[in-house]
Protein backbone atom coordinates (compact mmCIF):
# COMPACT_ATOMS: atom_id res chain seq x y z
CA UNK A 1 0.00 0.00 0.00
CA UNK A 2 1.35 3.25 -0.82
CA UNK A 3 2.07 5.85 1.98
CA UNK A 4 -0.50 8.44 0.73
CA UNK A 5 -3.44 5.30 0.93
CA UNK A 6 -2.09 4.76 4.32
CA UNK A 7 -2.47 8.25 5.46
CA UNK A 8 -6.46 8.01 3.79
CA UNK A 9 -6.81 5.15 5.69
CA UNK A 10 -5.79 6.59 9.00
CA UNK A 11 -8.08 10.02 7.81
CA UNK A 12 -11.79 7.82 7.06
CA UNK A 13 -10.56 6.21 10.77
CA UNK A 14 -10.12 8.88 12.64
CA UNK A 15 -13.25 11.15 10.65
CA UNK A 16 -10.49 13.19 9.69
CA UNK A 17 -11.79 15.84 7.68
CA UNK A 18 -9.59 16.08 4.25
CA UNK A 19 -12.04 16.60 0.65
CA UNK A 20 -15.08 18.75 -0.06
CA UNK A 21 -17.36 18.81 -2.59
CA UNK A 22 -19.52 22.25 -2.75
CA UNK A 23 -22.41 22.69 -4.63
CA UNK A 24 -22.58 26.18 -5.35
CA UNK A 25 -25.60 26.51 -7.03
CA UNK A 26 -28.51 24.07 -8.62
CA UNK A 27 -28.41 27.30 -11.98
CA UNK A 28 -27.59 26.34 -14.94
CA UNK A 29 -27.52 26.76 -18.44
CA UNK A 30 -27.78 23.23 -19.90
CA UNK A 31 -30.65 21.10 -19.02
CA UNK A 32 -29.50 17.63 -18.94
CA UNK A 33 -32.94 15.29 -19.31
CA UNK A 34 -31.04 12.95 -16.40
CA UNK A 35 -29.58 15.49 -14.03
CA UNK A 36 -29.66 14.38 -10.60
CA UNK A 37 -30.40 17.76 -9.06
CA UNK A 38 -33.02 18.39 -6.95
CA UNK A 39 -33.71 22.07 -8.62
CA UNK A 40 -37.24 22.10 -6.12
CA UNK A 41 -35.46 21.91 -3.20
CA UNK A 42 -36.07 24.68 -0.50
CA UNK A 43 -33.82 26.59 1.52
CA UNK A 44 -31.66 29.73 1.77
CA UNK A 45 -28.75 29.95 -0.34
CA UNK A 46 -25.59 30.52 1.50
CA UNK A 47 -24.45 33.88 1.21
CA UNK A 48 -20.81 34.78 -0.02
CA UNK A 49 -19.76 36.22 3.09
CA UNK A 50 -20.71 32.47 4.70
CA UNK A 51 -18.94 30.79 1.84
CA UNK A 52 -15.77 32.89 3.13
CA UNK A 53 -16.35 31.12 6.91
CA UNK A 54 -16.94 28.07 5.34
CA UNK A 55 -13.60 27.94 3.42
CA UNK A 56 -11.65 29.23 6.29
CA UNK A 57 -13.68 26.11 8.66
CA UNK A 58 -12.69 24.02 6.72
CA UNK A 59 -9.10 24.72 6.02
CA UNK A 60 -8.59 24.64 9.96
CA UNK A 61 -10.01 21.58 9.77
CA UNK A 62 -7.92 20.12 7.22
CA UNK A 63 -9.74 20.07 4.38
CA UNK A 64 -7.12 20.10 0.75
CA UNK A 65 -8.89 19.02 -1.69
CA UNK A 66 -12.29 21.15 -2.44
CA UNK A 67 -14.49 20.18 -5.52
CA UNK A 68 -16.71 23.33 -6.74
CA UNK A 69 -19.43 21.24 -8.49
CA UNK A 70 -23.67 22.57 -8.86
CA UNK A 71 -25.54 22.81 -10.78
CA UNK A 72 -23.27 24.82 -12.74
CA UNK A 73 -20.55 26.03 -10.41
CA UNK A 74 -19.94 28.74 -13.07
CA UNK A 75 -23.17 30.10 -13.10
CA UNK A 76 -23.10 31.19 -9.60
CA UNK A 77 -22.86 34.87 -9.04
CA UNK A 78 -19.92 34.40 -6.62
CA UNK A 79 -18.00 32.06 -8.55
CA UNK A 80 -14.75 33.58 -8.79
CA UNK A 81 -14.47 35.73 -5.58
CA UNK A 82 -15.05 31.90 -3.92
CA UNK A 83 -12.59 30.25 -6.19
CA UNK A 84 -10.39 33.12 -5.58
CA UNK A 85 -10.27 32.54 -2.30
CA UNK A 86 -10.06 29.34 -2.08
CA UNK A 87 -6.76 29.42 -3.73
CA UNK A 88 -5.51 31.78 -1.20
CA UNK A 89 -6.50 29.14 1.48
CA UNK A 90 -4.58 26.89 -0.02
CA UNK A 91 -6.42 24.36 -1.52
CA UNK A 92 -6.29 21.96 -4.32
CA UNK A 93 -9.16 23.51 -6.31
CA UNK A 94 -11.38 21.22 -8.74
CA UNK A 95 -13.92 22.53 -10.82
CA UNK A 96 -16.87 20.49 -12.00
CA UNK A 97 -18.89 22.09 -14.81
CA UNK A 98 -20.57 20.97 -18.00
CA UNK A 99 -17.43 23.60 -20.55
CA UNK A 100 -20.53 25.44 -22.19
CA UNK A 101 -19.09 28.80 -20.75
CA UNK A 102 -15.52 27.89 -20.20
CA UNK A 103 -14.01 29.68 -23.02
CA UNK A 104 -12.51 33.65 -23.68
CA UNK A 105 -12.23 35.87 -21.10
CA UNK A 106 -13.79 34.14 -18.88
CA UNK A 107 -11.48 30.62 -19.11
CA UNK A 108 -8.57 32.73 -18.40
CA UNK A 109 -9.94 34.62 -15.58
CA UNK A 110 -10.25 30.66 -14.21
CA UNK A 111 -6.86 30.16 -14.67
CA UNK A 112 -5.52 33.56 -13.70
CA UNK A 113 -7.96 34.04 -10.31
CA UNK A 114 -9.05 30.69 -9.30
CA UNK A 115 -5.87 28.49 -10.84
CA UNK A 116 -7.72 25.20 -10.23
CA UNK A 117 -5.77 21.87 -10.02
CA UNK A 118 -8.54 20.16 -13.02
CA UNK A 119 -11.67 21.06 -14.18
CA UNK A 120 -13.71 17.66 -14.85
CA UNK A 121 -16.27 18.54 -17.73
CA UNK A 122 -18.81 16.45 -18.80
CA UNK A 123 -19.37 14.75 -22.59
CA UNK A 124 -22.54 13.04 -23.09
CA UNK A 125 -22.11 11.54 -26.83
CA UNK A 126 -19.42 11.28 -29.31
CA UNK A 127 -21.56 12.97 -31.77
CA UNK A 128 -23.65 16.58 -31.35
CA UNK A 129 -27.15 14.53 -31.97
CA UNK A 130 -26.57 12.34 -28.78
CA UNK A 131 -24.36 14.92 -26.53
CA UNK A 132 -27.24 17.91 -27.65
CA UNK A 133 -30.35 15.34 -27.22
CA UNK A 134 -28.93 15.15 -23.90
CA UNK A 135 -28.13 18.56 -22.93
CA UNK A 136 -31.50 19.89 -24.61
CA UNK A 137 -29.50 22.81 -26.09
CA UNK A 138 -28.52 22.96 -29.85
CA UNK A 139 -24.66 23.37 -30.37
CA UNK A 140 -23.88 22.71 -26.78
CA UNK A 141 -21.68 19.53 -28.26
CA UNK A 142 -19.88 21.70 -31.05
CA UNK A 143 -19.22 24.70 -28.21
CA UNK A 144 -18.04 21.82 -25.27
CA UNK A 145 -15.35 20.36 -28.03
CA UNK A 146 -14.04 24.18 -29.23
CA UNK A 147 -14.07 25.60 -25.44
CA UNK A 148 -11.70 22.00 -24.35
CA UNK A 149 -9.33 23.27 -27.56
CA UNK A 150 -9.19 26.73 -25.72
CA UNK A 151 -8.63 25.06 -22.45
CA UNK A 152 -5.67 23.47 -23.56
CA UNK A 153 -4.54 26.19 -25.55
CA UNK A 154 -4.57 28.20 -22.01
CA UNK A 155 -2.33 25.13 -20.69
CA UNK A 156 -5.74 24.14 -18.00
CA UNK A 157 -5.84 21.20 -16.56
CA UNK A 158 -9.02 18.96 -17.69
CA UNK A 159 -10.56 15.54 -17.47
CA UNK A 160 -13.41 14.40 -19.21
CA UNK A 161 -16.44 12.18 -17.17
CA UNK A 162 -19.13 10.65 -18.69
CA UNK A 163 -22.37 8.74 -17.96
CA UNK A 164 -22.92 5.28 -19.61
CA UNK A 165 -26.84 6.06 -21.00
CA UNK A 166 -28.72 4.06 -23.28
CA UNK A 167 -28.67 7.12 -25.90
CA UNK A 168 -24.58 6.92 -26.06
CA UNK A 169 -23.92 3.30 -24.96
CA UNK A 170 -23.29 2.85 -29.13
CA UNK A 171 -21.01 6.12 -29.09
CA UNK A 172 -17.70 5.09 -25.91
CA UNK A 173 -15.11 4.04 -28.43
CA UNK A 174 -15.79 7.84 -30.08
CA UNK A 175 -15.92 9.52 -26.46
CA UNK A 176 -12.61 7.92 -26.08
CA UNK A 177 -11.45 8.84 -29.15
CA UNK A 178 -11.88 12.55 -28.12
CA UNK A 179 -10.06 12.18 -24.92
CA UNK A 180 -7.23 10.28 -26.51
CA UNK A 181 -7.44 13.16 -29.43
CA UNK A 182 -6.94 16.32 -25.99
CA UNK A 183 -4.64 13.46 -24.67
CA UNK A 184 -6.77 13.53 -21.19
CA UNK A 185 -8.64 11.20 -18.96
CA UNK A 186 -11.99 9.54 -19.97
CA UNK A 187 -14.07 8.55 -16.62
CA UNK A 188 -17.36 7.09 -17.63
CA UNK A 189 -19.26 6.45 -14.52
CA UNK A 190 -21.61 3.23 -16.05
CA UNK A 191 -24.61 4.11 -13.77
CA UNK A 192 -27.29 6.63 -13.94
CA UNK A 193 -28.71 7.50 -10.85
CA UNK A 194 -32.06 8.57 -9.48
CA UNK A 195 -33.08 12.63 -8.82
CA UNK A 196 -31.90 13.69 -5.19
CA UNK A 197 -35.87 13.69 -4.76
CA UNK A 198 -36.00 10.15 -5.04
CA UNK A 199 -37.81 10.50 -8.81
CA UNK A 200 -36.62 7.42 -10.76
CA UNK A 201 -36.74 9.48 -14.11
CA UNK A 202 -33.58 9.62 -15.08
CA UNK A 203 -33.06 5.45 -14.87
CA UNK A 204 -35.89 5.54 -17.89
CA UNK A 205 -32.10 6.22 -19.89
CA UNK A 206 -29.88 3.36 -17.85
CA UNK A 207 -27.38 2.09 -20.30
CA UNK A 208 -28.53 -1.66 -21.19
CA UNK A 209 -26.48 -4.86 -19.73
CA UNK A 210 -24.66 -5.17 -23.48
CA UNK A 211 -23.89 -1.51 -23.28
CA UNK A 212 -22.15 -2.44 -20.28
CA UNK A 213 -20.64 -5.42 -21.13
CA UNK A 214 -19.43 -3.49 -24.52
CA UNK A 215 -17.71 -0.97 -21.72
CA UNK A 216 -16.26 -3.32 -19.60
CA UNK A 217 -14.82 -5.41 -22.51
CA UNK A 218 -13.57 -2.17 -24.05
CA UNK A 219 -12.11 -0.68 -21.17
CA UNK A 220 -10.37 -4.00 -20.09
CA UNK A 221 -9.01 -4.48 -23.50
CA UNK A 222 -7.09 -1.13 -23.16
CA UNK A 223 -6.01 -1.63 -20.14
CA UNK A 224 -4.24 -4.69 -21.72
CA UNK A 225 -3.00 -2.72 -24.47
CA UNK A 226 -1.97 0.02 -21.86
CA UNK A 227 -0.08 -2.72 -19.63
CA UNK A 228 2.03 -4.79 -22.91
CA UNK A 229 3.11 -0.60 -24.27
CA UNK A 230 4.71 -0.22 -20.62
CA UNK A 231 6.19 -3.42 -20.86
CA UNK A 232 3.99 -6.36 -19.26
CA UNK A 233 2.38 -6.46 -16.03
CA UNK A 234 -1.29 -6.07 -14.78
CA UNK A 235 -1.05 -1.98 -14.75
CA UNK A 236 -4.78 -1.08 -14.99
CA UNK A 237 -3.93 2.39 -16.92
CA UNK A 238 -6.02 2.95 -20.09
CA UNK A 239 -4.02 3.91 -22.79
CA UNK A 240 -3.96 7.49 -22.57
CA UNK A 241 -1.45 10.08 -20.97
CA UNK A 242 -3.30 10.77 -17.11
CA UNK A 243 -3.18 14.15 -16.04
CA UNK A 244 -4.09 14.80 -13.31
CA UNK A 245 -5.75 11.36 -10.77
CA UNK A 246 -3.01 10.53 -9.17
CA UNK A 247 -3.70 12.63 -6.20
CA UNK A 248 -7.05 12.47 -6.08
CA UNK A 249 -8.02 10.33 -3.08
CA UNK A 250 -8.02 6.58 -3.41
CA UNK A 251 -11.12 4.19 -2.73
CA UNK A 252 -9.75 0.98 -1.75
CA UNK A 253 -12.43 -1.21 -0.80
CA UNK A 254 -10.70 -3.49 1.55
CA UNK A 255 -8.70 -1.15 3.65
CA UNK A 256 -7.75 -1.18 6.97
CA UNK A 257 -9.99 1.74 8.52
CA UNK A 258 -12.93 -0.57 9.26
CA UNK A 259 -14.82 1.75 7.09
CA UNK A 260 -16.41 1.12 3.16
CA UNK A 261 -15.52 4.56 1.99
CA UNK A 262 -14.80 8.12 3.12
CA UNK A 263 -18.21 9.57 3.46
CA UNK A 264 -18.77 11.16 6.25
CA UNK A 265 -15.55 10.71 7.59
CA UNK A 266 -13.25 12.13 5.52
CA UNK A 267 -15.70 13.50 2.92
CA UNK A 268 -18.17 15.56 2.95
CA UNK A 269 -21.08 17.76 0.74
CA UNK A 270 -22.48 21.16 0.64
CA UNK A 271 -25.61 21.82 -1.13
CA UNK A 272 -26.65 25.89 -2.27
CA UNK A 273 -28.69 25.82 0.88
CA UNK A 274 -25.60 24.88 3.66
CA UNK A 275 -27.41 21.22 3.77
CA UNK A 276 -24.64 18.92 4.91
CA UNK A 277 -24.11 15.35 3.64
CA UNK A 278 -21.83 12.46 3.77
CA UNK A 279 -21.21 12.28 0.11
CA UNK A 280 -22.50 14.18 -3.20
CA UNK A 281 -24.10 10.49 -3.47
CA UNK A 282 -25.24 10.07 -0.03
CA UNK A 283 -28.36 12.64 0.37
CA UNK A 284 -29.00 12.07 4.02
CA UNK A 285 -28.98 15.68 5.46
CA UNK A 286 -26.83 15.30 8.06
CA UNK A 287 -26.82 19.31 9.14
CA UNK A 288 -27.30 22.75 8.16
CA UNK A 289 -24.76 25.57 8.04
CA UNK A 290 -27.57 28.30 8.61
CA UNK A 291 -28.04 26.73 11.81
CA UNK A 292 -24.21 25.43 13.01
CA UNK A 293 -20.88 25.34 12.17
CA UNK A 294 -18.98 22.45 9.99
CA UNK A 295 -17.00 21.80 12.68
CA UNK A 296 -20.28 21.17 15.48
CA UNK A 297 -21.54 19.26 12.82
CA UNK A 298 -18.74 17.13 12.67
CA UNK A 299 -17.91 16.73 16.10
CA UNK A 300 -21.82 15.96 17.32
CA UNK A 301 -24.26 15.23 14.43
CA UNK A 302 -26.29 12.11 14.98
CA UNK A 303 -27.08 11.66 11.45
CA UNK A 304 -22.57 11.78 11.06
CA UNK A 305 -22.62 9.08 13.92
CA UNK A 306 -25.63 6.67 12.19
CA UNK A 307 -22.98 7.10 8.78
CA UNK A 308 -20.08 6.26 10.02
CA UNK A 309 -21.55 3.08 11.86
CA UNK A 310 -23.07 2.08 8.63
CA UNK A 311 -19.77 2.24 7.17
CA UNK A 312 -18.82 -0.21 9.54
CA UNK A 313 -21.57 -2.11 9.02
CA UNK A 314 -20.87 -1.88 5.11
CA UNK A 315 -17.42 -3.33 5.55
CA UNK A 316 -18.12 -6.09 7.02
CA UNK A 317 -21.13 -6.88 5.66
CA UNK A 318 -19.23 -6.74 1.88
CA UNK A 319 -15.80 -8.13 2.60
CA UNK A 320 -16.03 -11.35 1.39
CA UNK A 321 -18.38 -10.03 -1.94
CA UNK A 322 -15.94 -9.01 -4.50
CA UNK A 323 -17.08 -5.64 -3.63
CA UNK A 324 -14.53 -3.34 -6.34
CA UNK A 325 -16.84 -5.35 -8.51
CA UNK A 326 -19.47 -4.42 -7.38
CA UNK A 327 -19.29 -0.79 -8.06
CA UNK A 328 -21.13 -0.18 -4.29
CA UNK A 329 -22.58 3.46 -3.01
CA UNK A 330 -24.18 3.31 0.68
CA UNK A 331 -25.56 6.42 -1.26
CA UNK A 332 -27.10 4.80 -4.10
CA UNK A 333 -28.21 1.79 -1.99
CA UNK A 334 -30.07 3.89 0.11
CA UNK A 335 -31.83 5.52 -3.10
CA UNK A 336 -33.21 2.64 -4.70
CA UNK A 337 -33.74 0.31 -1.78
CA UNK A 338 -34.09 2.17 1.59
CA UNK A 339 -31.23 0.21 3.05
CA UNK A 340 -27.58 2.05 2.79
CA UNK A 341 -26.08 -1.50 2.91
CA UNK A 342 -28.04 -3.63 1.09
CA UNK A 343 -26.90 -5.04 -2.54
CA UNK A 344 -28.63 -3.11 -5.38
CA UNK A 345 -29.34 -4.43 -8.82
CA UNK A 346 -27.62 -1.91 -10.64
CA UNK A 347 -24.48 -3.41 -8.47
CA UNK A 348 -25.12 -7.22 -8.65
CA UNK A 349 -25.22 -6.73 -12.75
CA UNK A 350 -21.92 -4.97 -12.43
CA UNK A 351 -20.37 -7.71 -10.47
CA UNK A 352 -21.44 -10.17 -12.63
CA UNK A 353 -20.50 -8.27 -16.04
CA UNK A 354 -16.97 -7.78 -14.49
CA UNK A 355 -17.01 -10.91 -13.70
CA UNK A 356 -17.47 -12.29 -17.10
CA UNK A 357 -15.26 -9.42 -18.43
CA UNK A 358 -12.12 -10.84 -15.86
CA UNK A 359 -12.28 -14.34 -16.86
CA UNK A 360 -12.12 -13.23 -20.47
CA UNK A 361 -9.42 -11.12 -20.13
CA UNK A 362 -7.44 -13.89 -17.73
CA UNK A 363 -7.86 -16.31 -20.83
CA UNK A 364 -6.86 -13.76 -22.85
CA UNK A 365 -3.49 -12.92 -21.35
CA UNK A 366 -2.02 -16.44 -21.68
CA UNK A 367 -1.24 -15.60 -25.68
CA UNK A 368 1.65 -14.23 -26.02
CA UNK A 369 2.16 -10.52 -26.96
CA UNK A 370 4.45 -9.69 -29.91
CA UNK A 371 6.16 -6.14 -29.18
CA UNK A 372 7.92 -4.38 -32.04
CA UNK B 1 22.94 28.25 0.63
CA UNK B 2 23.92 30.70 3.48
CA UNK B 3 21.57 31.46 6.53
CA UNK B 4 20.18 35.18 5.23
CA UNK B 5 18.97 33.45 2.30
CA UNK B 6 14.67 33.19 2.17
CA UNK B 7 12.74 30.35 0.58
CA UNK B 8 8.71 30.70 -0.22
CA UNK B 9 6.53 27.62 -1.15
CA UNK B 10 6.35 27.07 -5.26
CA UNK B 11 3.41 28.86 -6.51
CA UNK B 12 1.75 25.59 -7.38
CA UNK B 13 2.17 24.22 -3.79
CA UNK B 14 -1.08 23.72 -1.85
CA UNK B 15 -0.69 21.34 1.53
CA UNK B 16 -2.22 21.09 5.49
CA UNK B 17 -1.02 19.77 8.56
CA UNK B 18 -2.57 16.76 10.14
CA UNK B 19 -1.78 15.41 12.66
CA UNK B 20 1.51 17.32 12.74
CA UNK B 21 2.04 15.89 9.14
CA UNK B 22 2.26 17.89 5.63
CA UNK B 23 0.31 16.62 2.98
CA UNK B 24 1.65 18.98 0.16
CA UNK B 25 0.25 18.54 -3.41
CA UNK B 26 2.62 19.83 -5.89
CA UNK B 27 -0.33 20.88 -8.33
CA UNK B 28 1.68 21.19 -11.70
CA UNK B 29 3.47 17.84 -11.21
CA UNK B 30 0.05 16.07 -9.79
CA UNK B 31 2.07 14.89 -7.18
CA UNK B 32 1.63 14.49 -3.40
CA UNK B 33 4.64 14.61 -1.07
CA UNK B 34 4.69 13.90 2.94
CA UNK B 35 7.03 15.50 5.40
CA UNK B 36 7.43 14.66 9.00
CA UNK B 37 6.37 16.90 11.86
CA UNK B 38 10.06 18.80 11.70
CA UNK B 39 9.31 19.11 7.72
CA UNK B 40 5.84 20.27 7.97
CA UNK B 41 7.54 23.18 10.72
CA UNK B 42 9.83 24.19 8.03
CA UNK B 43 7.64 24.04 5.26
CA UNK B 44 5.41 26.20 7.07
CA UNK B 45 8.25 28.56 8.20
CA UNK B 46 9.48 28.92 4.67
CA UNK B 47 6.71 32.13 3.96
CA UNK B 48 9.10 34.19 1.59
CA UNK B 49 10.01 36.60 4.84
CA UNK B 50 12.30 34.60 7.69
CA UNK B 51 15.67 34.22 6.51
CA UNK B 52 16.81 30.31 7.01
CA UNK B 53 18.55 31.52 10.04
CA UNK B 54 15.20 32.69 11.79
CA UNK B 55 14.20 29.39 10.84
CA UNK B 56 16.63 27.26 11.89
CA UNK B 57 16.46 29.57 15.25
CA UNK B 58 12.96 28.36 15.72
CA UNK B 59 12.74 24.92 15.24
CA UNK B 60 16.17 24.95 17.55
CA UNK B 61 14.01 26.38 19.83
CA UNK B 62 11.29 23.55 19.83
CA UNK B 63 13.52 20.56 19.04
CA UNK B 64 16.00 19.00 21.45
CA UNK B 65 19.43 19.37 20.07
CA UNK B 66 22.88 21.21 19.19
CA UNK B 67 21.73 24.03 17.69
CA UNK B 68 24.47 24.10 14.88
CA UNK B 69 23.13 20.65 14.07
CA UNK B 70 19.82 21.86 13.78
CA UNK B 71 20.80 24.53 11.59
CA UNK B 72 22.64 22.52 8.90
CA UNK B 73 20.24 19.92 9.06
CA UNK B 74 17.44 22.75 7.98
CA UNK B 75 19.87 24.46 5.31
CA UNK B 76 19.74 20.70 4.31
CA UNK B 77 16.84 19.83 4.61
CA UNK B 78 15.32 23.60 2.42
CA UNK B 79 17.56 22.15 -0.33
CA UNK B 80 15.69 19.11 -0.67
CA UNK B 81 12.75 20.86 -0.75
CA UNK B 82 13.79 23.08 -3.71
CA UNK B 83 15.34 20.24 -5.22
CA UNK B 84 11.45 18.92 -5.32
CA UNK B 85 10.54 21.94 -6.32
CA UNK B 86 8.38 22.36 -3.15
CA UNK B 87 10.00 26.15 -2.44
CA UNK B 88 12.48 28.31 -4.49
CA UNK B 89 14.96 31.27 -3.07
CA UNK B 90 13.49 34.58 -2.75
CA UNK B 91 15.71 36.98 -5.24
CA UNK B 92 16.97 39.89 -2.94
CA UNK B 93 15.04 42.74 -3.35
CA UNK B 94 11.67 41.10 -3.70
C1 LIG C 1 -24.80 17.42 -11.67
S1 LIG C 1 -23.38 17.67 -12.65
C2 LIG C 1 -22.73 19.18 -11.98
C3 LIG C 1 -21.53 19.71 -12.71
C4 LIG C 1 -21.74 20.24 -14.12
N1 LIG C 1 -22.94 20.94 -14.28
C5 LIG C 1 -21.66 19.11 -15.12
O1 LIG C 1 -22.65 18.75 -15.73
O2 LIG C 1 -20.55 18.57 -15.25
C6 LIG C 1 -22.17 16.47 -12.11
C7 LIG C 1 -22.01 15.23 -12.99
O3 LIG C 1 -23.10 14.37 -12.79
C8 LIG C 1 -23.50 13.82 -14.02
N2 LIG C 1 -24.91 13.43 -13.86
C9 LIG C 1 -25.97 14.25 -13.79
N3 LIG C 1 -27.08 13.55 -13.57
C10 LIG C 1 -26.73 12.25 -13.49
C11 LIG C 1 -27.43 11.05 -13.23
N4 LIG C 1 -28.76 11.04 -13.03
N5 LIG C 1 -26.75 9.90 -13.19
C12 LIG C 1 -25.40 9.90 -13.36
N6 LIG C 1 -24.68 10.99 -13.60
C13 LIG C 1 -25.33 12.17 -13.66
C14 LIG C 1 -23.24 14.93 -15.00
O4 LIG C 1 -23.14 14.45 -16.32
C15 LIG C 1 -21.95 15.50 -14.48
O5 LIG C 1 -20.84 14.79 -15.01
S1 LIG D 1 -24.92 20.50 -17.03
FE1 LIG D 1 -24.67 19.45 -15.05
S2 LIG D 1 -25.97 20.56 -13.58
FE2 LIG D 1 -26.51 21.23 -15.66
S3 LIG D 1 -28.27 20.03 -16.16
FE3 LIG D 1 -26.45 18.98 -16.97
S4 LIG D 1 -25.82 17.57 -15.33
FE4 LIG D 1 -27.26 19.03 -14.43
Amino acid sequence: MSEHSARIERFWRDNQLFSALVELTYRCNLDCFFCYNDVGLAGTPLAFERYGELLEEMARLGVLHLTLSGGEPLAHPDFFRIGARARELGYVVRVKSNGHALRGALARRLRDEVDPYLIEVSLHGAVAATHDRQTRVPGSFERLLANLEGLRELGLRFQINSTLTAWNEAEFEGMYAIADRFAVRLQIDPEVTPRDDGSREPLSIAASREGLRRLFEFEAERSRTYAASQGGGAAREPAIVRQGDSIAPPSPRANGSGKFCGAGSSNVCIDPYGNVYPCVQWRRPVGNLHESTLAEIWATSRGLADVRELERQIARRLAGEESSLLGFCPGQAEIVTGDAAAIYPAAVVRRELLREVNRESAKRALLPVIRG
Amino acid sequence: MTTSERYRRASDVRYRILDGEAVVVRQRAAEVLGLDAAGSRILDLLDGERPLANVAATLAEEYEGDRETIAREVEAFVAELAAAGVVEPVEEGE
